[in-house]
């Protein structure tokens, strides 16, 4: 007797309809399992045979064959065995076919038949539901996940059993109540900038860069505050939007790393990978390409300590991700695209010994220096907007009373300059200074006649080039918005100038 | 047809045959010219007699006439003048010391005879405030028409040529390489401009690299050429002591700024100036010596004081308040913001523009010092 079950797989972050078939039919006794199937998904069969068996279901052996479709789409993980267990029985008769109509299943069986959490159920489960799918059973650990999505009922089984009886009605699972996926959970953050003493132009610097979404290098001493700083980037960054949470999810769930007890995620990544990382884990890859940790970082902030120790090639990679907000992966069986939409934090030290300008420790030389500084790639260095020198913090002001601004603070001036932003350049289709190309900057950032000369006056005192000029200009928009004033005045620019890329040339010194 | 300047320029570049041997061959046979005249066999007696070391047969082969007016033809197309003793133009001053150049190469233009001149020299590693200071007296000396000499190397030196040419001054720089050699590379700029404005000189022929035993011997030519010296900054041990000695054996004047007792970098300076060296807190203090002269009374002598509260007058009141708390040290933007109590931006817009207009400096990114 013939049988299908809905189920689905996940193609990259995004998730595909798959049909289970399974069919029982007098003959030599054998399990076939055909569809384009990796060896995961092949080992199924003894898992299902097993779990059934220990579940309580035994079947006379006949000729069992079991068809995945579309054919021409590779399927991996495990998550097909609950579907195929239920198309089987279905198929032995011992489930009335009109129950398991319009149902979606996923789930991987352990051999007692218990239901263990599989990868990319929030996407699977959101193309379910665009698909017109009234019903999903997935296992208990995802059922919050699962539940994020609207308009679509979630129910998490335990183990097989469970879910036999529920679809015979013998005892029901109790549908999973979708507002505790995302409703009333913390959105705040264990960390806060009122934690970071002092650094008062550092704080400056990373506000002006999150409200412009500049990337922004920190160059400094070991100890003076960039990782604190930049951990805390996120707690300043406006609150993920609905859409925003629903895709950082997605790509958690496709990687597997979201928790059990975890609905929605809702607040802004922080990746911090070691210097060591290789290019794939770092912008996405694999045989079965998997998001990497720009991915991750989609939506916050993805920050690179020890700038200098990576591996020049990986650090090339980031080029064209930082630049387009996604990443495309190919492969011979198809293309991946995974969104990567972040920030960039950099930190580095000043010099091999790390303590430079303070000759009182820093006895390196200015073309030790000059070496050290040449390892910085200029093309990434062409993506950063912001680079402040930063220095060790005196006792006093580490230890003084003094009350530092919260992060509730900065992020409600952040949020305005960003609503200014967002009116100025919606007609451009862009939402931040720091994406203003080129040919529309004048426009943007208007100058009165005091502010040209001035602009003049940088332009040879500093030497800058054509870029220099135009990050600078960009910066002293995102000041000016955060200032709420209409034009780029003169004060604007100057403090710009603080924010300038260090010059490779001279070795970040000036003579 | 080999002419005078090509004997010259032949006899100071055989290989293994140095200023010592030319000096005595010179003082036996007179001229270039007739060392170059001399047959085998008079050469090879007098090397036997003398003990020299050189070969007679690679000596001989040196003589080739087409080579060497070749080879200082190579000299013209690259603009470097070739000075021997015999000419007018070479200094007098380098004629009357020990181990006087036999032959020198130069860039630009020598000083004039009657110019007075200070040597401004200091360690390579210095602090800011040795930079500041040797590119003040750099400047202010020539100001008071004083030419600059110094050793186009990193640090001070190179600090005291920009000084000079700031106040459009002649300055003198003696190199240890090759002319067309440009080290330290940095200093690729100020090069460029002292070809034009000032002179270069050196000992060695074109192409020489930097060798660490050439620097001591153009520190003697520094020594000579200068009526005095002014010793910025130096530690314990400083190459910049060995042109103080030759100096004090060529009866040079010797100038040093104090510095603070346990400040690494002065200790050179400071151990001088207790060995009975001019101490130096005014450019009226070299100029007194130089020119023989009490210098009017002591409210007009500060001279660093005065620039300062020049440009303190000048600025906006918000500018002075970020101005004061500045010192030659650099000092880091958070310590001025804290400092001034200032928000990051006004301290950043008025620290900046005052950069711009030229009166405080940025030696390091965010770390600002004022310009004396």
């Amino acid at each position: 007797m013939f049988n299908k079950v809905l189920s689905g797989t996940l193609h990259g972050v995004e998730g595909r309809l798959i049909v289970v078939e399974a069919d029982v039919s007098e003959g030599l006794p054998t399990f076939n399992m055909v569809g384009f199937l990796a060896s995961e998904v092949r080992e199924a069969s003894d898992r299902v045979r097993t779990a059934l068996n220990n579940s309580g279901y035994h079947f006379s052996p006949k000729r069992i064959t079991i068809n995945l479709s579309p054919a021409d789409i590779r399927k991996e993980g495990a998550s097909f065995d609950l579907p195929i267990s239920i198309a089987l029985l279905a198929s032995y008769g011992l489930i009335p076919t009109e129950s398991i109509e319009g149902i979606l299943f996923i789930g991987e069986l352990s051999l007692n038949g218990d239901l263990k959490p599989v990868r990319g159920v929030l996407s699977i489960v959101d193309l379910a539901r665009s698909c017109g799918v009234k019903k999903v059973i997935l296992p208990y650990d995802n059922r919050f996940e699962g539940a994020i999505i609207p308009g679509i009922e979630v129910y998490g089984a335990a183990s097989l059993k469970e879910v036999v009886e529920h679809l015979l009605d013998i005892k029901v699972i109790e549908k999973t109540d979708a507002k505790k996926s995302y409703e009333g959970k913390e959105k705040s953050y264990a960390i806060d900038f009122s934690q970071v003493k002092g650094q008062r132009s550092m704080k400056r610097a990373t506000e002006i860069a999150v409200a412009g979404r500049h990337n922004i290098l920190f160059m400094g001493p070991p100890g003076s505050g960039k990782s604190m700083i930049a951990k805390r980037v996120p707690t300043i960054m406006p609150e993920l939007s609905y859409e925003e949470s629903i895709e950082l999810t997605k790509i958690y769930s496709a990687k597997g790393m979201l928790k059990s007890e975890e609905g929605l995620i809702s607040t802004r990544p922080f990746r911090s990978p070691h210097h060591s990382i290789t290019a794939h884990s770092l912008i996405g890859g694999g045989k079965v390409p998997s998001p990497g940790e720009i991915s991750l970082a989609h939506n916050g902030v993805l920050f690179l300590d020890e700038l200098l120790e990576f591996q020049k090639n990986t650090i090339e990679m980031l080029r064209q991700p930082t630049e387009e907000g996604k990443v495309t992966i190919s492969r011979i069986n198809g293309s991946y695209s995974f969104p990567c939409d972040f920030m960039l934090v950099a930190a580095m030290n000043p010099c091999p010994c790390g303590y430079y300008p303070d000759r009182a420790k820093c006895y390196c030389t200015p073309s030790q220096i000059k070496r050290y500084m040449n390892k910085l790639s200029q093309p990434m260095l062409d993506r950063m907007d912001i680079c402040i020198h930063v220095k060790r913090i005196p006792y006093d002001e580490l230890y003084s009373d003094s009350v530092e601004e919260t992060s509730a603070v900065i992020k409600e001036r952040i949020c305005k300059a960003m609503v200014i932003q967002r009116e100025r350049l919606n007609v451009f289709g862009i939402s931040y200074n720091s994406e203003i190309p080129s040919q529309i900057l004048d426009d943007v950032c208007k100058l009165s006649k005091k502010e040209l000369s001035v602009r003049r006056d940088l332009f040879e005192k500093y030497n800058l080039t054509a870029r220099g000029a135009s990050k600078i200009m960009k910066v002293a928009r995102t000041i000016a918005d955060l200032d709420g004033s209409d034009v780029v005045c003169e004060k604007h620019l100057y403090e710009a100038l603080s924010y300038r890329m260090i010059d490779l040339y001279n070795g970040g010194q000036n003579l | 047809m080999m002419k005078e300047e090509h004997f010259w320029y032949w006899i100071n570049n055989i290989e293994g045959f140095g200023r010592k041997n030319i000096r005595k061959m010179l003082s036996i046979y007179e001229s270039p010219e007739n060392i170059y005249n001399l047959d085998y066999k008079e050469i090879k007696d007098f090397f036997n007699n003398n003990n020299t070391r050189i070969d007679t047969n690679q000596f001989i082969e040196s003589k080739n006439e087409k080579d060497i007016i070749c080879s200082y033809d190579r000299l013209k197309d690259k603009k470097v003048s070739f000075i021997y003793p015999a000419q007018d133009s070479y200094p007098e001053k380098l004629l009357c010391i020990d181990d006087s150049p036999t032959g020198l190469y130069l860039k630009g233009s020598l000083p004039k005879e009657e110019q007075k001149s200070v040597a401004i020299i200091g360690a390579r590693s210095c602090t800011h405030y040795g930079r500041e200071m040797a590119r003040f007296y750099g400047r202010e000396l020539a100001k008071c028409g004083v030419a600059v000499i110094s050793g186009l190397a990193r640090g001070i030196d190179g600090m005291a040529h920009r000084g000079t040419l700031e106040a459009d001054g002649y300055t003198l720089g003696v190199l240890g390489c090759g002319i067309d050699v440009v080290y330290p590379e940095e200093n690729y700029e100020l090069f460029m401009r002292m070809e034009q404005c000032g002179g270069i000189i050196s000992e060695s022929n074109l192409g020489i690299i930097p060798n660490a035993g050439l620097f001591p011997q153009r520190n003697r030519i520094i020594s000579a050429m200068a009526d005095g010296i002014l010793v910025v900054e130096a530690k314990k041990k400083s190459g910049t002591l060995i042109t103080v000695d030759f100096g004090l054996e060529q009866g040079k004047d010797i100038f040093a700024l104090p510095g603070r007792t346990i400040d690494n970098n002065s200790v050179g300076c400071n151990n001088l100036i207790k060995y009975g060296a001019n101490i130096v807190t005014d450019v009226s203090d070299i100029l007194d010596i130089l020119f023989c002269k009490t210098s009017v009374d002591d409210d007009k002598r500060d001279i660093m004081n005065g620039c300062i509260s020049e440009i303190k007058n000048k600025l906006a009141p918000s500018e002075k308040m970020v101005y004061s708390v500045l010192s030659v040290e650099p000092k880091y933007i958070d310590d001025i913001i804290y400092e001034t109590k200032l928000s990051p931006g006004e301290v950043c817009m008025y620290i900046n523009s005052m950069v711009v207009s030229g009166i405080v400096s940025e030696p390091v990114r965010n770390y600002y010092s004022i310009k004396i």
